[in-house]
């Protein structure tokens, strides 16, 4: 995103807090994103700091203040979650933006969809459908991992869950794109217009139908006794799309790439499939890739800075996982790791309700994968490109094995 | 890691291997512990993952936060001994865990 006006820095902000540092795009994040969010947790770094970008904002550069900010609605806002400020404003989508006690029922509604019950009745579909992924490419020999895989995979099982059809992803699926890395063709209020656009005849259909897919359970939810409004509707199910488009999506590209390059840890896993659940959380902890920001309440002390209400925070959940002072040797793919932080999922009442749809796609898609493809490597010669964004992304991965 | 016991209402035992950094209730959802049903997935916002903490341990678990507090308020059958447990995490420290389910959650 280019954002060439730097906001000047606020009386209250110690210039020795002063960092320059673009979320859309830290420095080198284009070679190793995890490696560029890191160096905000060098000691030479204060713990919270303050950037000019993006309308300039505080970022919290530690794992476990990240942790409790992500927890405590009481000081730090969902109001508003995205930086630059004024584009956070136009965001406004349910729950996310809601705080307790109003966050609740909105949630509840969320939850009966995507609790663990819900989600193994669908595991039998989600293999089907990696399974026959990895089936039409396996004897070429050769794929492009993002487009042919984790650009079609999630995407297909959340379709079919809301139950829209799979040529309407590539719109959606370009829309979301432009709210979690914009790249300037389009604003967040644009793009959000689109979306409701597209949605508006879909949420009228439905809204008052016995249809039983999740879109059609979500606007003909009660919450406090009453229906959802038509807007509350298009809010509601325009978050959850955004959210099971772009997230296992970037996650399986991090997944990918690591499996391809540390082939003693992808053999013994091939070995082993029953340590593929460790791998997982192992991944998750790992790889952490969405950044996202609260609204500080009101003016207080907070871990040595004075905050002032209505300023934003930043709490990239990258830099828990891979926080040295939370996790020994972070950078280490460790399956015996005893103890492992992470705020990967978020925390408190928005912690993340497709965590355990992610945690099932991910293990599906390394089992089948892994049980079809065991050995393969990063084609030769190609450098991996990295995206920063509210959800980081490896650009393209090109795969080959033996057919 | 750490081994963490559950106790159905019928008597019937579920001993899981818990991995350091997640909630209770994740190892549990893992590993298909009958009686957690988790239904908001780790968001202190469903009270479906209700246990009674066995008196010997009850000490030694962090304390509840506000959150966790409140939602404990509505769950059915909530005693001093109730957690979420999605609001535990996984240590070493809690090896030898034992925890009761209850006869509803929610």
């Amino acid at each position: 995103m280019d954002q060439v006006l730097l906001a000047p820095r606020p009386a209250h902000v110690p210039p020795e807090r002063v960092v320059d540092w673009d979320m859309y795009s830290p420095p080198g994040v284009e070679d190793d994103f995890h490696r560029a969010w890191a160096r905000l947790l060098a000691d030479d770094v204060p713990d919270v700091v303050w950037t000019p970008r993006n309308g300039g904002h505080w970022i919290a550069a530690r794992g476990a203040l990240i942790h409790e900010i992500y927890g405590d609605y009481k000081r730090f806002s969902n109001r508003i979650i995205v930086v630059p400020k004024e584009v956070g404003e136009m965001h406004h989508l349910l729950p996310t933006t809601l705080d307790p006690p109003e966050h609740r029922p909105f949630r509840t509604l969320l939850n009966e969809n995507l609790a663990p019950k819900a989600i193994r009745g669908l595991e039998e579909k989600i293999r089907e459908q990696a399974v026959d992924l990895i089936e039409s490419f396996r004897s070429q020999g050769h794929c492009d991992f993002i487009a042919q895989y984790s650009a079609e995979f999630p995407i297909r099982i959340f379709m079919s869950i809301v139950d829209l059809p799979m040529t309407d992803a590539p719109r959606l699926k370009y829309l979301t794109d432009q709210i979690t890395r914009p790249d300037g063709s389009m604003t967040l209020a644009e793009a959000k217009r689109q979306y409701f656009d597209y949605l508006g005849p879909i949420v009228d259909a439905r809204m008052g139908s016995d249809r039983t897919d999740m879109l059609s359970r979500l606007v003909n939810g009660v919450v406090d006794g009453r229906p959802l409004t038509r807007t509350e509707a298009l809010e509601i199910t325009t978050q959850i799309i955004i959210a099971g488009l772009d997230t296992v999506v970037n996650f399986l590209g991090f997944v990918m790439q690591f499996l391809a390059t540390d082939s003693n840890h992808r053999r013994q896993l091939v070995a082993n499939p029953d340590l593929i659940p460790a791998a997982v959380e192992e991944l998750i902890r790992r790889y952490p890739l969405v950044t996202i920001a609260r609204e500080v309440k009101e003016d207080m002390e907070f871990a040595g800075v004075a905050l002032k209400a209505g300023e934003m925070i930043l709490i990239p959940s990258p830099l828990h996982g891979i926080d040295p002072r939370a996790n020994k040797d972070p950078f280490k793919f460790d399956l015996n790791r005893t103890d492992s932080a992470h705020t990967t999922f978020g925390n408190g009442p928005h912690r993340c309700p497709g965590a355990n749809l992610a945690r099932t796609e991910i293990r599906v898609t390394m089992e089948e994968w892994l049980a079809r493809i065991p050995d393969f490597e990063i084609e030769p010669g190609f450098k991996v490109r990295y995206h920063g964004g509210i959800v980081g992304c490896v650009d393209k991965l090109p795969l080959i094995w033996k057919p | 890691m750490a081994r963490i016991k559950f106790i159905a209402p019928s008597g019937q035992q579920h001993e899981i291997n818990a991995r350091g950094g997640m909630s209770i209730m994740e190892a549990a959802v893992q590993n298909d512990v009958e009686g957690i049903e988790a239904e908001c997935g780790g968001g202190c916002s469903c009270g479906t993952c209700h246990v009674y903490v066995d008196p010997a341990w009850v000490d030694r678990l962090p304390p509840r936060a506000d959150v966790e507090a409140d939602m404990l308020e509505a769950v059915t059958d909530s005693r001093p001994e109730s957690r979420l447990t999605c609001q535990v995490l996984v240590n070493e420290s809690l090896d030898g865990l034992v925890l009761y389910l209850p006869e509803q959650q929610g």
